[in-house]
This record gives C-alpha cells, sequence and structure tokens, in this order.
C-alpha cells in the first residue's frame, strides 16, 4: 500500500513537471544569468564587483525618483480602483436588474487596444502637470477584471445565508459588510494582488500618453527608469534594478500573505 | 433610493463606455468629417494588416490551449502530491506573477536568444505558455472541489490521465473558462514582447500595427482597433454566462 501511495505521488509529481521545467528554462535560469549581470563591472570583462552595481542603483536619483512614484501608484490608485469595483459589483450582483444589465460597460475598457484608448484620452485630458489621467486610465482599464472576478464570487455564496440574516433583522449594509465581503475575502485579496501586478503594465499607456522616455517627474516610474536603460543597453543597472524591484515584489507578497494570515485568525 | 442606484450606474456605465464608443465613431471618421476612407484604407492597402491579425489569433489561441495543457496537470498534481517545500514552491509562484514585466523580459530575452528563438514565433508563444498566472489561480481553484470523487476514482482507475479527465475537469469547468479568456485578453494585448523579441512585419501582431499605425496611414488606427476589440468580445460574451456561475478562491495561504 505505501510502495503505491508512494508510486501516486510521484505521478502526481510528474504532472507539474512541465510547468516546472517550462518556468525554469524561461524565468529562474534566465534570472540567475540576470542576478550575474547585476554582480559583475560589464559584459565583456567580466569582474565581480559584488554591491557596486547597487550602491549605484539605490543612489541613483532617478532611481529613487522612479520607485517612489511606482509605490504611489499602488498606494492611491489599487485601493481606489479595488473599492471603486467592489461598490460596482455589490450593485451588479444585489442590485436592480436596470443596474445589472450595465455589466457589460465595465468590462469594455479590459479590450480595447492601448494605443486607440491613449489617443482618445490625449484629446480628453490636456493638463500633463499631474499624474490624473493616467491614474484614471490605470482605473478604467482594469476595473473590468476586478468586477469580474468579484461579481463571480458573489455569485457562489450560498443564498440561504442571506435569507437567515434578513430573517434575523440584518440591513441591507449591514448585510453586505457583515457577511458579503467577509465570505469573498480571499478574492478580494487576489483581486489586490492583480491589481498591483496591472499597476506595473501602465508604463505601456503612460510611455505613449506622454509620447516619450523622459516624462514628467510625477510620472517618471521604474518602468521607464528599466526601459531606457535598456535601450542604453546598460545591462549592470538593468539587471541591479530588476533585481531590487524583485526583492520589492517579494516583500510586498510576504507582507500581503502574512496581512492574509493575520485576518483569518 | 433604488431610482437613484439605477440613474447613478447607467451615469458610470456611460463614461465608462464613452472612448469605446469614441474608438467606434472615430473609425467612421477622417479629419472630423464622416468617412469610410479609413476601412477602405485598412482593408485594401494594408496588406500587412491580414497576417498580422492571423498571428494575433494563432499566437494568442495556442499560448491559451497549451497553458491549459500545461497547468490543469501541475494543478492537479500540486493538489494530490505530497511533497517538503510545497508552500514554498506556491509562495514561489505567486511572487512569479506579481513580477513586472520589465523585470521578466530581460530573463526572458536573454533565454531565447541563448536558444536562437528571437525573431520566431516561439519567442512570443513560449514564455507565454509558462506564465505563473494560471498556475495560481487553478490552484487556488483546485482547493475548493471533492476530492471525494478522485479519491472513488482512484478505485477504479490507475491511470492519472483517466482521473483528471473524468473526475478533476468537469468540477474545473468554470476556472478553465475564467482563466481562458484571461490568458487570451493578456496575450491579445501584449505589446513589448512582439516589439522586442520579432524583427520581420510579417511576424507581428495587430497592437505592433495600431502603435505604428501613423507609418501606414493614421486613418487605419480606429478601423484596425474596432477590428482588434472583437475577438475578445465574442469570448468574453461566449464565456460570461459561466463565469456568472460563480468562480471562488481559497485562501491563498
Amino acid at each position: 500500500m505505501k510502495k503505491l501511495l508512494q508510486k501516486w505521488n510521484a505521478r502526481c509529481l510528474l504532472c507539474m513537471l512541465p510547468s516546472l521545467i517550462g518556468t525554469a528554462v524561461f524565468f529562474v535560469i534566465p534570472y540567475l544569468r540576470v542576478l550575474y549581470y547585476s554582480l559583475i563591472d560589464n559584459q565583456f570583462r567580466r569582474n565581480f564587483v559584488w554591491f557596486d552595481n547597487y550602491a549605484k542603483t539605490l543612489t541613483n536619483e532617478y532611481f529613487l525618483l522612479a520607485l517612489r512614484n511606482s509605490l504611489l501608484i499602488i498606494v492611491i490608485c489599487v485601493p481606489v480602483l479595488v473599492a471603486l469595483a467592489l461598490v460596482i459589483s455589490l450593485g451588479l450582483s444585489f442590485g436592480i436588474r436596470a443596474v445589472r444589465k450595465t455589466r457589460f460597460a465595465f468590462v469594455l475598457p479590459m479590450v480595447i487596444p492601448t494605443a486607440s484608448a491613449v489617443l482618445i484620452w490625449q484629446s480628453v485630458f490636456t493638463d500633463t502637470s499631474t499624474p490624473l489621467p493616467v491614474y484614471l486610465l490605470f482605473i478604467w482599464k482594469n476595473i473590468g477584471i476586478c468586477i469580474v472576478l468579484l461579481t463571480a464570487a458573489f455569485t457562489a455564496i450560498d443564498g440561504s445565508i442571506f435569507e437567515a440574516a434578513r430573517l434575523d433583522g440584518a440591513g441591507k449594509f449591514k448585510l453586505h459588510t457583515k457577511i458579503t465581503i467577509p465570505m469573498v475575502m480571499p478574492t478580494i485579496f487576489f483581486t489586490v494582488l492583480l491589481s498591483i501586478v496591472n499597476s506595473f503594465k501602465i508604463f505601456k499607456e503612460s510611455y505613449l500618453f506622454f509620447g516619450t522616455n523622459y516624462p514628467p517627474d510625477h510620472s517618471y516610474t521604474l518602468q521607464y527608469y528599466m526601459n531606457n536603460n535598456f535601450l542604453k543597453l546598460d545591462y549592470q543597472s538593468l539587471a541591479s534594478a530588476a533585481v531590487l524591484t524583485s526583492v520589492l515584489v517579494f516583500l510586498i507578497v510576504m507582507g500581503g500573505l502574512a496581512v492574509q494570515r493575520r485576518y483569518r485568525q | 433610493m433604488k431610482r437613484l442606484n439605477a440613474v447613478l450606474f447607467t451615469a458610470l456605465a456611460v463614461i465608462f463606455l464613452l472612448p469605446v464608443a469614441a474608438t467606434v465613431v472615430l473609425s467612421f471618421s477622417v479629419d472630423g468629417a464622416a468617412s469610410l476612407q479609413g476601412w477602405g484604407d485598412l482593408l485594401f492597402d494594408c496588406f500587412v494588416f491580414y497576417p498580422q491579425f492571423w498571428n494575433s489569433v494563432i499566437y494568442a489561441a495556442v499560448i491559451t490551449l497549451v497553458q491549459l495543457v500545461v497547468i490543469i496537470p501541475c494543478a492537479f498534481g500540486f493538489s494530490q502530491a505530497k511533497f517538503r517545500g510545497k508552500g514554498a514552491l506556491f509562495v514561489f509562484y505567486i511572487i512569479l506573477m506579481m513580477m513586472p514585466l520589465q523585470v521578466t523580459i530581460l530573463p526572458n530575452y536573454i533565454g531565447l536568444r541563448d536558444m536562437g528563438l528571437i525573431n520566431t514565433p516561439f519567442a512570443i508563444i513560449l514564455p507565454a505558455i509558462f506564465s505563473p498566472f494560471g498556475v495560481v489561480v487553478m490552484n487556488q481553484y483546485m482547493k475548493n472541489i471533492d476530492s471525494s470523487v478522485i479519491e472513488a476514482a482512484r478505485l477504479e482507475t490507475n491511470s492519472v490521465v483517466r482521473i483528471m479527465l473524468v473526475s478533476v475537469v468537469p468540477q474545473l469547468r468554470v476556472c478553465i473558462f475564467a482563466v481562458a479568456l484571461f490568458v487570451f485578453a493578456d496575450c491579445w494585448n501584449m505589446l513589448e514582447q512582439p516589439m522586442l523579441f520579432l524583427k520581420d512585419t510579417t511576424l507581428q501582431t495587430v497592437p505592433v500595427f495600431i502603435s505604428n499605425a501613423a507609418e501606414y496611414a493614421g486613418s487605419v488606427m480606429f478601423p484596425a482597433a474596432v477590428i482588434f476589440m472583437v475577438p475578445v468580445l465574442l469570448i468574453y460574451l461566449f464565456f460570461s454566462e459561466n463565469l456568472e456561475k460563480g468562480l471562488t478562491f481559497g485562501d491563498l495561504s
């Protein structure tokens, strides 16, 4: 019996192998090379300079500016996006019929191509002295996927729970804050993670909106910093910035998981 | 109250719809006047658009299908297998999913260059197949499925493939549709990868075409954008009923 179990275990592991191999070949092994690039002086001499590139990157004022702006998007836009998506999803799932029919409108921006959306944005927002247009573009574009995930989670809640709460005299507001939202907390958490991922993807839009590699200071994000180093073929700056960003992401994920663990207890 | 809600939501929906409507309207106008010239230019003068449209379709379809073939067994194995470091491996997938494109694109580029795959369709398809998003979502969903069905199936057959097809895939239906929709939409929107990994225009995709539309004729951009929106919309309409049946996630930790 034990042998069979081991065999079953082995075969289950085998099922995971394609994904593991692909991840190793296209992400992990090349990442190790990026790590190596971040520790050498240049592509040709390949002398180890250890943390010199990191020291340079961390004292580079543009890197720090970029880091600040990227974190600002996460801190400002992601909560607004998820909160708005939550309110809209509640309306779409539990509201009256006329409200439910508007669902499609929020999903549409997901599919509109970046280049043409930006062109429309440029004709509406001519003021580029604040990052607001790009923030709004981010929320407009990403709310669809949040709503799809949240409404799907609401649908999966067992309706009898609501009946019971209603019989106990819970009002509509209390119903949602005490039951609906806590029940879909894991989905909300996942939506937050996904929105952080998408906040990094807003570079495409920002780049086309400002139409330059050097946007105003308020919108210069990590992606500009890396893109410019990619164009300059400055692999060492790029590699150290990439490694530092990955450390940042690592910390965000670990922090998020810790928060979720604490919330559950 | 109810009426106020309806008005608020309609207003909000209109704001969200405006840019989409503007795209359609602008596709029928040139220099501010109503005209079919943009559509004519695109359909009869831009021969490069046709192969690029089919490239987009083929890349996105192949990536979506092959990714499902990779991640369903992976999630199944993950839920069944017992091994050390399982939790850590899952956290690793989450972290990889969270990595910004600018972090992964350099490793991707180096990997593809060393394998001689730059400027081939594989440069677009292979890394995207192993994108960690699907693995994370599928794994989460797998926690909700009824494992007693798998236990029962194991008494009948020893074939992992048959157990997966008969007792796991049907339970994963909703999740499979959701992942397929998101992955397809994500691939359909890819811009940086084709720009950096492909040189031949005959291998390029529609988003690249739209970004470079000015090189052909400015008028073709919005008609191309309208055509671009159709496939994902069709897929969304096709899958949305399934999504409405409910999709939940377990705890990530």
